[in-house]
């Protein structure tokens, strides 16, 4: 049995009828990598649960490869040219943000874990969120996946325990 | 209810560190427990601009990856394990990420990611292909040592390599700079008052866990023991810790739990301790919630070594293993006096002797994510 036969809900970025990149999250700024990951887990947890309500034992695994690139090449611009780093950069620059965001948005109380995949990034999401739900330090996970520097697009699915698990 | 008693705790076989007080555990450790703090002028770097232009470095310009190699083959020669053990060893590895990805070419790009480098490293390091890079911020050590220890109690794996780095490098030192997150009195003062922030500091360590079975080949020994762990979020803010602390104080509760002890069982934590206003706050409340009325000595130590962010959990932990054998707990630096929404038995002026059998060591994150290791003594 594998996290995947336990799905509960799943979504992309873009979806057919998305601009290629989704909306501005406000608090974050230069990049789109947390505008994708906030748009297509939103969209998964809205599935997955309707709305937000009462907090759930729910971790959130954001995987991706090369991380939020874009923030990381502005930084190191700023820097090498000697001109100002804006402060909202500080926090944005970690991909821990992003899940905070929507942990606090949806009441989500279980781990945070952020990975940098060699190989298959959704793969390697499922993994650590399995280990997190067999281990008991969560009912169930979000795992966000953020493809290419972007980033591309974005997929995001919802697993808990298999059923004999529960 | 999670984090049900461990059937199995990890061994520590071998350790290996690097901070700015150079090379090898003996020198952070006795640095660490006397409370001398290593900060300095950078050097590295230009800091011209910056509010501030301290941290705790190495001499010269140190290279990650180089230190990384370094430090998993200390470890793993440290456990004793032969080039066959090693062929079957997976790499858990914690870091911020390349730090050439941000300058890189387009098409160098995907062989600049953590993953990447984690591959880098276990083949150079003669150790299985299986690895996992962490980047959570100042949770992924620590993540990462609680998850080996979840794949070796549930038999997922003997034994795991866990190596975490990060060195002091402008671009980071340049946005905690530009959050006004920098101490501006060039010391770090965990839970005291008068602090106004964290430094960074250099900080590069592997460990080597291995089952209790796996421990009891010949030659075996272990330094200490993972004895459980926790893990949990705050659902609060995008950075701000939870002011109730109800997040860490669940994380420390499961850790407790895995490891079957009681909150009076517990003879030191090794707190996050950032020395930042808020952030120290909240970590006293958690503390006190998981702990209640048990007096548990606290320190930080980054009060002496600074913040290394990705591999601040993995340094740390290794420090609560190391004090907890020696027998000596390591005072807070830097601190000037009692602050009174931090009610803790803050370690001062002089190390303390201990006879615990059992210390945790706690670590917060950007996003509410929060750990704790209960580590055992040999």
């Amino acid at each position: 049995m594998t996290a995947v036969d336990a799905l509960r809900a799943g979504a992309e970025w873009p979806e057919p009828g998305d601009p290629a990149q989704p909306p501005p999250l406000a608090g974050f700024v230069v990049s789109a990598f947390s505008p994708m990951v906030a748009a297509v887990a939103e969209r998964c947890l809205r599935r997955g649960y309707g709305a937000p309500g009462s907090p759930r034992r729910t971790a959130i695994v954001i995987a991706s490869a090369l991380g939020d690139v874009a923030s990381a090449v502005h930084v190191a611009a700023a820097v090498d040219h000697g001109t100002r780093i804006g402060p909202l950069l500080f926090y944005q620059s970690v991909p821990n943000a992003v899940a905070g965001y929507l942990a606090a948005r949806w009441h989500l109380t279980g781990p945070v874990v952020c990975t940098s995949p060699a190989g298959d990034e959704l793969a390697e999401g499922l993994a650590v969120a399995r280990l997190l739900i067999d281990d008991g330090d969560c009912d169930e996970a979000l795992v966000v996946v953020a493809y290419g520097a972007g980033p591309d697009r974005a997929r995001a699915v919802l697993v808990s325990a298999p059923e004999e698990d529960a | 209810m999670s984090g049900g008693p461990a059937s199995s705790p990890a061994a520590v076989t071998g350790v290996a560190v690097v901070s700015a007080f150079g090379r090898g555990t003996e020198a952070l450790l006795d640095n660490a427990t006397a409370g001398r703090p290593a900060f300095g002028p950078v050097t590295r770097f230009d800091v011209t601009g910056r509010r501030v232009g301290v941290a705790a470095t190495l001499p010269g310009d140190p290279v990650l990856v180089d230190e990384l190699a370094g430090v998993v083959d200390g470890a793993c020669d440290d456990a004793g394990l032969t080039r066959s053990q090693r062929g079957d060893t997976p790499l858990l590895l914690a870091v911020h990420g390349d730090p050439g990805l941000a300058r890189a070419g387009d098409d160098e790009r995907p062989g600049r990611s953590a993953g990447a480098m984690a591959a880098g490293i276990a083949q150079r390091c003669g150790l299985s292909s299986t690895v996992r890079a962490y980047t959570s911020a100042c949770v992924a050590a620590s993540t990462a040592v609680a998850d080996a220890g979840a794949m070796i109690a549930r038999g997922h794996a003997d034994r795991i390599v866990v190596a975490a780095g990060y060195l002091v490098e402008p671009d980071q030192f340049g946005l905690f700079d530009a959050g006004r997150a920098l101490a501006t009195d060039g010391q770090v003062r965990p839970f005291s008052t008068g602090r106004s922030g964290l430094l960074l500091g250099d900080g590069v360590a592997a460990v080597v866990l291995e089952s209790g079975a796996a421990v009891r080949r010949p030659g075996g020994a272990a330094h200490a023991w993972l004895a459980g762990w926790g893990r949990a979020g705050d659902a609060y803010h995008v950075c701000r810790p939870d002011p109730a602390g109800a997040g860490m104080a669940r994380a420390i509760g499961d850790a407790l739990r895995r490891a079957g002890i009681s909150a009076s069982q517990v003879g030191y934590l090794n707190a996050h301790g950032s020395g930042t206003p808020h952030s120290d706050v909240a970590e006293a409340a958690a503390i006190r919630r998981a702990l209640g009325d048990a007096e548990v000595p606290v320190s930080s130590t980054k009060s002496v070594v600074g913040q290394a962010l990705e591999a601040a959990g993995l340094l740390e932990f290794i420090v609560t293993a190391l004090a907890l054998r020696r027998g000596e707990l390591p005072v807070n630096a830097g601190f000037l006096g009692p602050d009174g929404d931090c009610p803790l038995d803050v370690i001062t002026e002089q190390p303390r002797k201990t006879d615990a059998r059992y210390a945790v060591s706690v670590n917060a994150a950007f996003g509410g994510a929060n750990t704790a290791l209960v580590v055992g003594a040999p």
